[in-house]
């Protein structure tokens, strides 16, 4: 009797043991990680804006997982052990390349730079403060020639995230005056609430008319005293 | 042998049975109906019309209390598990509507009913046809307005089983197609809605026409003001962006749908000489000369909790969640003062300092009469009892005011009068309002109608004449026709401006206009994107008036031994609740495709930005 209970015992909880490892997946535990990059800078966004899609074959439905990326242009994103595209989505400030897609293959985790072709960039921008003042000069670069510039800003913040949904200051350059691969010059007053911190952030961003989001310089952090 | 007999007669008995009584087998059956009794009955068609009125779409319509708080004018201020409307940007998918189901309930109809209703007089077919035909148009409307072209599917799809889906894949119409395919039908089928003239529930001649107006106004400014864009927004194929140059002939399409409509048998509802109290009165009593198409609602059958949603929290009749929507300081300031100034309050003067106001609605006056009509501010009234909104007082302490408020609503200042009112506003809190102000228009005032055992039955209006007269004056004004202003004037006029208070039209009056008299009636967010101006007004900066809901708290200033004590003054707020300023962006002038659609219809192309 009592052999009989204990082959019923061993024999459920045999049978209760086994299923775990049919009926739950592990997390996806590969990184993929990288920036959007050109000519090897990467490229500054707006928080929370621009997306780039990952997409997998081999499955009868499609959906996209979009991986959003960061104030400096990185982003990184957890996945499965597998083939991907990524795309170049558009709402963003570089072209679509909707037909260019990126093969990823995915065994280990992986670090790549997404080119990407903006349509202007800035370069040798330079943040410099002057009493209350912050002067900015840099150079906007056309990179696709059909592209015209819609609006130069220059960005004034208290945090890391300054764009132009998240600043305090924001000041307009002259459109019709500038000058490509020629520096240009900007300068914002600090306004008093800013005057007080230890810090504050400035920022260019260039807008094309046909893109929806800006291209930023890198975020500079100023010490104000 | 015995039993032999029995088997015996038990098979004849069997056998017999079964020859003449065929009939018996083939009776009608008492739980189902069939297609033909369906489509010969005018009672049971017109039981089926009113599922189809039931599902007209729309976005921020239909007394949807959630969906009038994530635009410019008003915050969400009801529980906190809906905070995310103060906080949210609009996604790709905001808005998407993509109903073929409806659609095709709708083919299925129309040629059930050609084909099989063959007892039903032809003007009854008719009719049946023309108002199936319109509740087609009016949802095609709905889409193309919110994903640009869509497929143009007119009559069923039906799968052959041949394993080749290609015939049910059809590809997007252009955007101008699906505009014109309106146009046509409602011409076609206006006539034949003649019968229903005079009743405001189902689709009559007016109502193809006032839906015309409303269609082909939207294709022209799409058509002008997509193209005027630094880079128009558009797609190859068309599906996206109407060329220019077919503006000019919507706009007159538009404007001569309006006209017919402005001659028909409707009327401005002017009969209150207080402009407010006859503007709210417009569309919380029924019927009323101005509507043209409701949806209606009956006490026992059918109703509507937008009054339980909505009522001002120190009147309200339940238990539980009120007050959610909390109209925006913008809104209220976009009203005009009544000679003709603009609508900014006057809440401090030039050196900074507060303007105290003797009483609290002062600040108010000489407002639009379509403010007291719209929302409830300080000082006014609801259902005739003083409404009780005070966001504290006003201490005068060492040269500044100290602003303070109670914990508590209702609670009394150590002198002894109200320190915050019953109605807050109160920052941070739930249930009342975050802006200092509440909102009134549809908020029903009938015996009740806030508690959820009877809720209210005061009817939606899909479609007005106030409308109908700023459709007009916008088409006409596009069109540089002088009678614009006569059509503006009118509306105003109605308001408590003056006989032809304007003498000259812009595109901002005529905008300010609609949003201060279409205010909460679903047509702003649609209004700004086919302006093209969505994505400048909710820039998604936190710093703009426009993009943040901001409110305005009264104070009661004590200080005593100076002419100002007793007085109110004003403080300009920002509620906690409401984290982030509204952001459109280019991707939400057209949304974005369910991925279930373009895995199954290749020819379908995506939007563009998506």
């Amino acid at each position: 009797m009592k052999t009989k209970f204990l082959t019923i015992i061993a024999a459920a909880s045999l049978f209760l043991a086994s299923c775990a490892e049919y009926d739950n997946f592990d997390a996806p535990e590969l990184t993929l990680s990288g920036k959007v990059v050109y000519q090897g800078r990467a490229l500054g966004v707006r928080n929370n804006g621009p997306q780039l899609e990952l997409w997998q074959d081999g499955y009868p439905l499609k959906s996209p997982i979009y991986v959003y990326m960061n104030q400096d242009g990185s982003f990184s994103a957890k996945l499965f052990a597998g083939q991907y595209k990524l795309t170049r989505r558009p709402d963003a400030p570089w072209l679509q390349q909707a037909t260019d897609t990126i093969r990823v293959n995915l065994t280990a985790n992986t670090n790549l730079d997404v080119p990407v072709t903006p349509y202007f960039s800035i370069t040798n921008e330079t943040f410099t403060k002057s009493g209350n003042t912050i002067n900015t000069s840099f150079v906007v670069n056309k990179v696709v020639q059909t592209a015209n510039v819609e609006l130069v800003r220059l960005y004034l913040g208290k945090s890391v995230l300054t764009d132009q949904v998240l600043r305090d200051v924001r000041i307009d350059g002259n459109v019709s005056s500038l000058v490509f691969g020629a520096p240009t010059s900007l300068s914002a007053d600090i306004p008093d609430n800013l005057k007080t911190l230890d810090f504050i952030y400035a920022r260019v961003g260039v807008k094309a008319t046909v893109a929806s989001e800006y291209v930023y310089s890198q975020v500079q952090k100023i010490a104000l005293k | 042998m015995k039993k032999i007999y029995i088997a015996f007669a038990l098979l004849i008995g069997l056998t017999m049975n079964s020859c003449k009584h065929d009939d018996w087998f083939y009776r009608e059956s008492k739980t189902t109906i069939t297609d033909e009794q369906l489509w010969n009955d005018p009672n049971l068609i017109t039981s089926l019309l009113a599922n189809y009125y039931n599902r007209l779409p729309s976005l921020h319509g239909v007394f949807n209390t959630g969906g009038m708080t994530e635009i410019d004018d008003a915050m969400w201020s009801g529980t906190r598990d809906q905070n995310g409307r103060n906080d949210f940007q609009y996604g790709n998918d905001y808005g998407r509507y993509w109903d073929y189901g409806l659609i095709r309930d709708l083919n299925l109809s129309l040629e059930n009913i050609n084909a099989l209703g063959g007892k039903l007089t032809p003007a009854q077919k008719n009719q049946f046809i023309a108002e199936m035909r319109f509740i087609r148009a009016f949802v095609y409307f709905e889409m193309v307005k919110r994903m640009g072209g869509v497929p143009l599917v007119t009559k069923q799809l039906i799968y052959d089983f041949s394993g080749d889906p290609t015939p049910l894949q059809v590809p997007r119409a252009k955007e101008s197609e699906v505009y014109d395919f309106i146009y046509k039908e409602l011409e076609e089928i206006k006539a034949d809605l003649a019968p229903n003239n005079g009743v405001a529930t189902r689709a009559n001649r007016y109502t193809a026409l006032a839906l015309e107006s409303r269609a082909m106004l939207y294709a022209a400014s799409i058509a002008k003001y997509n193209s005027l864009m630094a880079a128009p927004i558009s797609t190859a194929g068309g599906e996206v962006g109407i060329p220019a140059a077919m503006a000019a002939d919507y706009y007159n399409k538009s404007l001569t749908a309006s006209k017919e409509v402005i001659a028909g048998p409707y009327a401005l509802y002017n009969t209150n000489p207080d402009k407010g109290a006859n503007f709210y009165d417009m569309l919380n009593k029924k019927p009323v000369s101005e509507i043209i198409f409701a949806k209606d609602f009956a006490l026992g059958t059918k109703v509507h909790r937008f009054t339980y949603d909505n009522i001002i929290k120190s009147m309200t009749e339940d238990n539980e969640a009120s007050s959610a929507i909390s109209p925006s300081l913008s809104l209220v300031e976009s009203f005009n003062y009544l000679d003709g100034s603009r609508g900014t309050l006057k809440d401090k003067d030039a050196n900074g300092n507060y303007i105290a106001y003797t009483n609290p609605a002062d600040i108010f006056a000489n407002k639009d009469g379509r403010l007291f009509g719209t929302v409830i501010y300080p000082g006014t009234t609801f259902k005739n009892n003083p409404v009780r909104i005070q966001a504290g007082v006003a201490v005068y302490n060492n040269g500044t005011y100290q602003l303070t408020t109670s914990a508590v609503l209702g609670g009394n200042y150590t002198d002894g009068q109200v320190w915050t009112g019953f109605d807050g506003p109160k920052d941070d809190a739930v249930d009342v309002s975050n802006t200092g102000f509440y909102i009134r228009k549809m908020v029903s005032d009938a015996p009740a109608a806030s508690t959820r055992g009877t809720s209210a039955v005061n009817w939606w209006p899909w479609f007005r004449l106030g409308e109908i007269y700023l459709n007009a004056a916008e088409a006409a004004f596009e069109l540089g026709r002088p009678e614009a202003l006569g059509y503006v004037n009118t509306v105003r006029a109605r308001a408590g401006f003056p006989a032809n208070s304007l003498s000259a039209l812009t595109n901002d009056i005529i905008r300010n206009e609609r949003r201060v008299e279409l205010a909460f009636e679903d047509h702003r967010y649609f209004d700004l994107k086919r302006w093209r101006i969505a994505h400048l007004v909710w820039d998604g900066t936190e710093t703009d008036p426009n993009a943040v809901v901001m409110g305005l708290y009264s104070y009661r200033v004590v200080r005593p031994g100076h002419p100002d004590n007793g007085k109110y003054i004003y403080a300009r707020v920002r509620p906690t609740r409401f984290r982030r300023a509204r952001l459109f962006r280019m991707a939400n002038y057209y949304s974005s495709i369910d991925q279930t659609v373009l895995n199954n219809n290749p020819k379908i192309v995506r939007n563009p930005f998506h």
